[in-house]
């Protein structure tokens, strides 16, 4: 597959993170522009670990909604350290404001984009997204009269509209049945190709999906006699020839790494 | 027929509007003959409440413009404190005016009846101020408290939305606590209506200058009238949950979206 790594998107530096233990420990990586020819082509990053070892810790710090004790993060082409608002975040249950329809909710996102358009540009734009996501029917409704797949769409159109091109995602997998997760899969490679540098963070404990859809996953474990998880393996699915390949999960030495990973982590 | 008589003591079962309303006739009834059967010299019947209520209905001209003046009392009290009440609530999330928002919750220990003196010595000459003020008293504590504890509640992760989606602080506390937390709001005030309406009873009955039902409940005292003491509580209960209906209503039809947290 014809692509070339470019410069450096986000970096995690060393960072430390004890409350009354140590919960995160030297956690090191960096997230670089993958540029495929002829393509809009954003990068898609796993944090597989298992439940408990701080990935929601390190999806905050990720977000600059927690400083580290020590460390830090950066992002974009100059490296200037995150700050809340920079990066999107999709959490577990899918937070929207229960008293806006979904129409207003995804409003909200382009209100706070920075852009200057008029309501009809608005009005617009989220039209266009309602019918790619498949939410036009549903922008009168409100938030809890939607499934929780609808609600996950509007999450994540709503930090896209916000013009936020690091969006993490906790757990995007977590209680949905098999066909559910193919249109997840489908919805987050459809906004990561929405433009160059749109960088979605996956974080979860479901390796086998995260790595079916991501371009690099990195480990986040315990290592033995240390306290506090750490990075502890970075798999390049691109160089293994597992990334951009929709029938991956069905590919034999796909599923035996899956199983390698199971035991590692 | 037998999984519906089995259903009525089920937890979570839920009863469809027919069946839930011949229940509340029923026990109603029940409640009402037993009450007939059981009447003392103490406790009258309802059959005497209701001759009671009548007689007052059409020979005391004063009880109409009684419920008035205390309807009048308790909006204005309720409207105030509303406003001061959640003026308070928002102030209080500012580190500056958290102290004073925490001083106003201790409030709820004082007794209004001690209070009256201090009351009457501020305001010598303005018998309805003075009521309006014992009111105030005597809901904000209550209505602070009770949104106080809403605010508390609401999940970290909105704020963390907010703070994703750009926005100040100010921003964040418009979207999440004023806007987001408005229908509360109102439950909130319809619960503490309750309070305000049974409050007016013991601030009219203090202050008796001006009329009401308490003044009313405490002139019938004296000459030991239980029929009709009865029968202007029982006129308060039924304007309460009148009033209290009303406001919910009027909260699902400003709010849609209330509709949508109760369980069916």
């Amino acid at each position: 597959m014809s692509h070339t790594i470019q410069e450096l998107l986000l970096k995690v530096h060393q960072v430390n993170l004890r409350y009354d233990k140590q919960i995160l420990r030297d956690v090191n990586f960096e997230i670089h522009n993958i540029v495929r020819p002829d393509m809009n082509q954003g990068q898609v990053v796993s944090l597989v670990g298992r439940s408990g070892v701080g990935k929601t810790q390190l999806f905050k710090i990720l977000a600059g909604l927690i400083k580290p004790s020590t460390g830090k993060v950066t992002i974009d082409i100059d490296q200037h350290e995150v700050k809340p608002g920079e990066v999107g975040i999709i959490p577990q249950n899918y937070i929207l404001f229960n008293h806006r329809t979904v129409y207003h909710n995804l409003k909200i996102g382009l209100d706070f984009s920075g852009k200057k358009i008029s309501e009809k540009e608005e009005q617009d734009i989220i039209n266009e997204y309602a019918d790619k996501f498949h939410l036009r029917e549903h922008l009168k409704k409100y938030p809890m009269m939607l499934s929780g797949g609808q609600r996950q769409r509007v999450s994540i159109i709503q930090q896209v509209l916000t013009g936020n091109k690091f969006i993490l995602l906790d757990e995007p997998f977590s209680g949905l049945d098999m066909l559910m997760i193919d249109r997840v899969v489908d919805l987050l490679l459809n906004v990561s190709t929405i433009n160059d540098f749109n960088t979605l963070i996956i974080v979860s404990h479901d390796i086998e999906n995260a790595l079916a859809i991501s371009d690099t996953a990195f480990i986040l474990a315990n290592q033995e006699g240390q306290e506090g998880a750490t990075i502890t393996e970075k798999i390049d699915l691109v160089s293994l020839g597992f990334a951009w390949n929709p029938g991956i999960k069905q590919n034999a030495q796909f599923q035996e790494l899956v199983a390698g990973m199971k035991h590692r982590i | 027929m037998k999984e519906q008589l089995k259903g009525l003591v089920q937890p979570f079962h839920t009863l469809n509007k027919k069946a839930m309303l011949a229940l509340i006739v029923g026990e109603t009834a029940i409640a009402l003959l037993l009450w007939q059967l059981s009447g003392s010299e103490l406790i009258p019947r309802p059959t005497d409440i209701m001759k009671s209520f009548f007689t007052m209905l059409h020979s005391n001209p004063e009880f109409m413009e009684n419920i008035i003046i205390s309807l009048s009392l308790s909006f204005q009290g309720m409207g105030i404190s509303l406003i001061l009440a959640l003026f308070i609530s928002y102030l209080s999330l500012i580190p500056l005016f958290s102290p004073i928002a925490n001083f106003i919750i201790k409030c709820r220990y004082l007794t209004l009846a001690g209070l009256n003196f201090t009351f009457i010595v501020l305001l010598p000459n303005d018998p309805h101020l003075l009521k309006i003020s014992l009111l105030l008293f005597g809901i904000v504590p209550f209505f602070v408290t009770s949104f106080l504890s809403i605010l508390d509640g609401i999940n970290t992760q909105e704020y963390d939305l907010c703070k994703t989606l750009r926005m100040n602080s100010w921003q964040t506390m418009w979207e999440v606590v004023i806007v987001g937390r408005i229908d509360q709001a109102l439950e909130v005030m319809r619960q503490n209506f309750a309070i305000s309406w049974i409050m007016i009873t013991t601030v009219e009955g203090l202050q008796m200058s001006g009329g009401g039902l308490g003044t009313m409940v405490v002139k019938s005292s004296r000459f030991i009238d239980l029929g009709t003491i009865y029968a202007i509580l029982l006129t308060i209960f039924f304007l309460g949950v009148f009033f209290d209906y009303i406001l919910g209503v009027i909260r699902h039809w400003l709010f849609p979206y209330t509709k949508l947290q109760i369980r069916k």
